[in-house]
């Protein structure tokens, strides 16, 4: 990304109305060293990090009643005359979330997690339902990546689910797979652009396409035909292509908001950083030597300057702040899409057969994953030790006709569907909640580097932090939000000649996996250096 | 041996409720120290102490811890802290015959307990310098470095004569890192046998280590000394997983954990102590009659243990669940000569 200096700020601050000048409520009317707007995982990050380091940032949050953007905690809600905390849903900590986890542990708060033990498929085509267990064979196989889905092919309740189609078209998958090792598109800034996950599995056999096509649904949140490639292959080489450890994973032991992000917040705040909820940022204004951050609170519109600012809004968001604040230039940028989707909870009074804490729905089905939260979460297992019940939280990740129908009808849709998996349930559900997200769940995609914003921005001591923003490290999601809040920092830092953060290291890819990946590089290479003489 | 090939068995069996090598009783939580590094149970942590059990209840204890290991640790809080501890170790090892017993201590006392040292296959001292400035420190008061490491030395010369075989298990913080390679020259001097966990902060290696160069420099040199066949502990496997906090599959089951009252930590200590519904203190073993009984009990109430867990990378649950999962480097490190089944300090 070039480097430029104010791009657009004096126009728009020359049409800044009055605002009224915030001050903390501490008395110390001492402006912030740090605003930061968006109080999510790269935001508490980065505040975490800049207090540490004694600076004092301030965090201003659009939600009026809890912090931690997709990872709060949320409402309460009463079945069975029992009480429910609800959040974004359930979020998985991956063995690959490393630097997430230092940080909490640094803090000592790191809770207890939940090991995942297994992951179902569930399959769906015509009147054929099949389930079968996929996850403890994919990360404890004996055969090295990118193989190691191979042993899948050793359990006969798999094979059940697949016919003559998949094995034929088996070398069409593997090479499918194959091509995501030799490329990895956020290191090299690969948009791979016009080419979609739908494009690339077209010829690919149902039930392999539906188990890759259920995983991306799930990982990435979207149709396939909105799948960007690169994203998809950079997600493939992250969870699951390049290890088998990669996809070991914990549960957290209650919502996003009670374990991780009211215990982090208050960290921030005991270090000396602000957080204000309820404040919606407008725009931000250059003034000589700072930023203007100008918000919206239900008493009206207030204000703040500091030297810098980060930016860890979701990118609707940032699109909209920076669009307001800077103009047509914004409209040039990158920004991923984010996206809504809708959580459904369902309670029941008896508990299922033998299954899987959690799992993926594919083919046929409405909706596109499951988690016992009995079987998950403390305030739940209580409950259900309590009642002999269970409850279960499905995620519905489109498409957009699916999202629009009303809450009615798409809850009798999760039902059926899950009875379809679990008859048993049949007259049992005592209690069911439906939840819609809002736009802000990120699409991971590659933008052309020119375009994508990264942790710097065309604008000195603006920075960016988020998952969707650019940065050469294969982290995804929360990990990749904490990352970029760090680095975000440690930008801050080093602007104020402070020291920066380590940063841990992924684990490198298994070592046969490795030497496929480097001859495919030397086999790019020598096909860009042919074309190059012709 | 036959612990170990039958736990192969059960994995191959797809069962990861594996039998235990070894189980480890806390004899009590009290103790004269306060490194900064613990976890658990050092004096700044008294108000979560208990008062020590009876005799009696700690033999009873024993007695069913017998009935499904052969291979005791004693631990603490700093076990020759509790008066009894000679009379329970004589129990143990004369009436109950449990085939290997450690016990782990922080030094201090050993001088006036020498007496126990016959009734013992292993004496493991935590020591984490042999430099009594850096012990400092750790919270380690001067009078009790001196003591420690004189301590050590006493109890190395007594090997030979009084049959047991000494071990020094030491932390490595930011503080001590430096003063490694001399421990590692101590332990070789005074023929005992060393063995390194990192400091653990909420149940991963502390940051500053493994962000730190010298770290890691460290860890590979001990990786390149053991294979030069210096007396290190551990498996490679664990110094690699040291290395990089590479995951790996844990069965926690393995190295069951007593608290001093009799209560079985269940699946493990770091889920016990996290409070929550995947585990606890599940079930007293002064209520049951048999081992197996206990466990029954605990499963009954928290469900099988967990296995793919990337929670703590903790040696006392890594070493033996790494050898476990790694056959032929266990056989590897048996035929060196070593006990790759009981590396568990801590």
């Amino acid at each position: 990304m070039p480097q430029g200096k104010d791009l657009g700020s004096e126009v728009f601050a020359e049409h800044a109305p009055a605002t009224r000048l915030w001050e903390p409520n501490d008395g110390s009317r001492r402006n912030p060293d740090v605003i930061i707007i968006g109080g999510g995982m790269a935001g508490l990050s980065a505040a975490l990090h800049l207090a540490e380091r004694g600076l004092h940032p301030l965090i201003l949050e659009a939600d009026e009643k809890f912090i931690g953007g997709r990872l709060a905690g949320g409402e309460t809600v009463r079945i069975d005359e029992h009480s429910f905390r609800l959040e974004h849903g359930v979020h998985g900590i991956w063995s690959q979330y490393r630097n997430l986890q230092a940080m909490l542990a640094r803090h000592n708060l790191r809770p207890g997690f939940v090991p995942a033990q297994e992951e179902n498929w569930i399959y769906k085509d015509g009147k054929f339902v099949g389930m079968t267990p996929v996850g403890s064979t994919i990360r404890r196989s004996f055969i090295p990546p990118p193989f190691h889905y191979l042993q899948l092919f050793l359990r006969g309740k798999f094979l059940w689910m697949l016919d003559l189609r998949d094995w034929a078209s088996l070398m069409n998958v593997w090479s499918g797979l194959i091509m995501a090792v030799g490329i990895d598109p956020f290191a090299e800034n690969q948009p791979m652009e016009g080419v979609t996950l739908g494009d690339v599995t077209k010829k690919w056999s149902p039930a392999l396409k539906s188990l890759f096509l259920g995983l991306a649904r799930n990982g990435l949140s979207s149709h396939p035909d909105e799948v960007s490639i690169s994203g998809f292959i950079a997600f493939l080489r992250f969870y699951t292509l390049l290890r088998r450890d990669a996809w070991m994973f914990s549960y957290l032991p209650e919502d996003g908001g009670t374990s991780i992000c009211e215990p982090l917040a208050a960290r921030v705040e005991e270090l000396g950083g602000k957080i204000r909820l309820g404040c919606r940022v407008k725009r931000v204004v250059r003034e000589a030597e700072s930023w203007r951050v100008v918000w919206e609170t239900p008493e009206g519109e207030e204000s703040t300057c500091a030297t810098d600012v980060i930016l860890a809004a979701d990118p609707n968001n940032a699109k909209k702040i920076l669009g307001a604040s800077f103009g047509g230039l914004v409209d040039e940028l990158f920004f991923p899409r984010a996206l809504s989707n809708a959580v459904i909870r369902l309670w029941f009074d008896v508990k299922p057969r033998a299954t899987a804490e959690a799992g993926i729905f594919t083919g046929d089905f409405t909706v596109h994953n499951y988690f016992w939260l009995d079987r998950i979460y403390n305030p739940f297992r209580r409950w259900a030790r309590e009642t002999n019940g269970s409850a279960l939280e499905v995620h519905v990740y489109g498409p957009p006709e699916t999202l629009a129908q009303p809450d009615a009808t798409l809850l009798a849709h999760a039902i059926s569907d899950v009875q379809q998996a679990w008859p048993e349930l049949r007259g049992h559900r005592i209690g069911q909640h439906l939840q819609r997200n809002p736009e802000t769940h990120t699409l991971p995609t590659v933008g052309a580097k020119e375009k994508y914003l990264g942790i710097e921005t065309p604008w000195d001591n603006l920075f960016c932090a988020g998952d969707w923003v650019r940065h050469p490290a294969p982290a995804f999601f929360l990990e990749r939000a904490c990352l970029t809040g760090i680095e975000a920092a440690n930008a801050v830092l080093t602007s104020r000649g402070l020291p920066k953060w380590t940063l841990l290291e992924y684990l490198p890819p298994e070592p046969f996996v490795a030497w496929i990946e480097k001859l495919m590089r030397m086999g790019r290479k020598r096909r860009k250096k042919n074309l190059a003489v012709k | 041996m036959l612990t170990y090939l039958q736990n192969i068995v059960k994995l191959t069996q797809g069962d990861f409720t594996l039998s235990p090598r070894l189980a480890v009783y806390y004899v009590t939580l009290q103790c004269n120290l306060n490194c900064t590094y613990c976890e658990d149970f050092g004096s700044r942590r008294n108000h979560l102490v208990t008062q020590n059990p009876t005799f009696e209840d700690a033999r009873q204890i024993l007695k069913v811890i017998r009935m499904g290991v052969d291979r005791l640790w004693l631990t603490g809080g700093e076990p020759l802290m509790v008066p009894h501890v000679l009379d329970l170790l004589a129990y143990a090892r004369n009436e109950l015959k449990f085939c290997e017993i450690s016990l782990i201590t922080n030094g201090t006392l050993l001088s006036q307990r020498l007496n126990l040292l016959p009734l013992l296959d292993r004496l493991i001292i935590s020591l984490d310098s042999a430099d009594p400035q850096a012990l400092n420190m750790v919270s380690v008061p001067d009078a009790y470095a001196d003591t420690v490491i004189a301590n050590a030395r006493q109890a190395a010369s007594l090997q030979q004569t009084q049959y047991f075989k000494l071990i020094i298990n030491a932390v490595i913080t930011p503080e001590t890192l430096a003063g490694m390679d001399k421990l590692l020259a101590f332990g070789m001097e005074n023929n005992a046998q060393i063995s390194f966990s990192p400091q653990s902060v909420n149940n991963l290696p502390r940051y500053e280590l493994v962000t730190s160069a010298e770290y890691r420099a460290f860890i590979e040199r001990v990786i390149q000394l053991k294979r030069q066949g210096a007396p290190i502990l551990g498996s490679n496997s664990y110094f690699k997983t040291l290395l990089d906090q590479t995951p790996y599959e844990c069965y926690p089951t393995l190295v069951p954990r007593i608290m001093p009252d009799g209560w079985l930590a269940y699946p493990c200590r770091p889920m016990e102590k996290a409070g929550s519904e995947q585990g606890g203190r599940a079930v007293n073993l002064l209520d049951v009659q048999t081992w197996d009984e206990a466990w029954r009990i605990a499963k009954e109430k928290y469900g099988e243990a967990p296995t793919s867990c990337v929670s703590c990378f903790q040696q006392c649950y890594a070493e033996p669940s790494l050898m476990q999962a790694h056959p032929f480097e266990y056989l590897t490190e048996k035929l060196r000569g070593n006990d790759p089944g009981a590396y568990a300090p801590g």
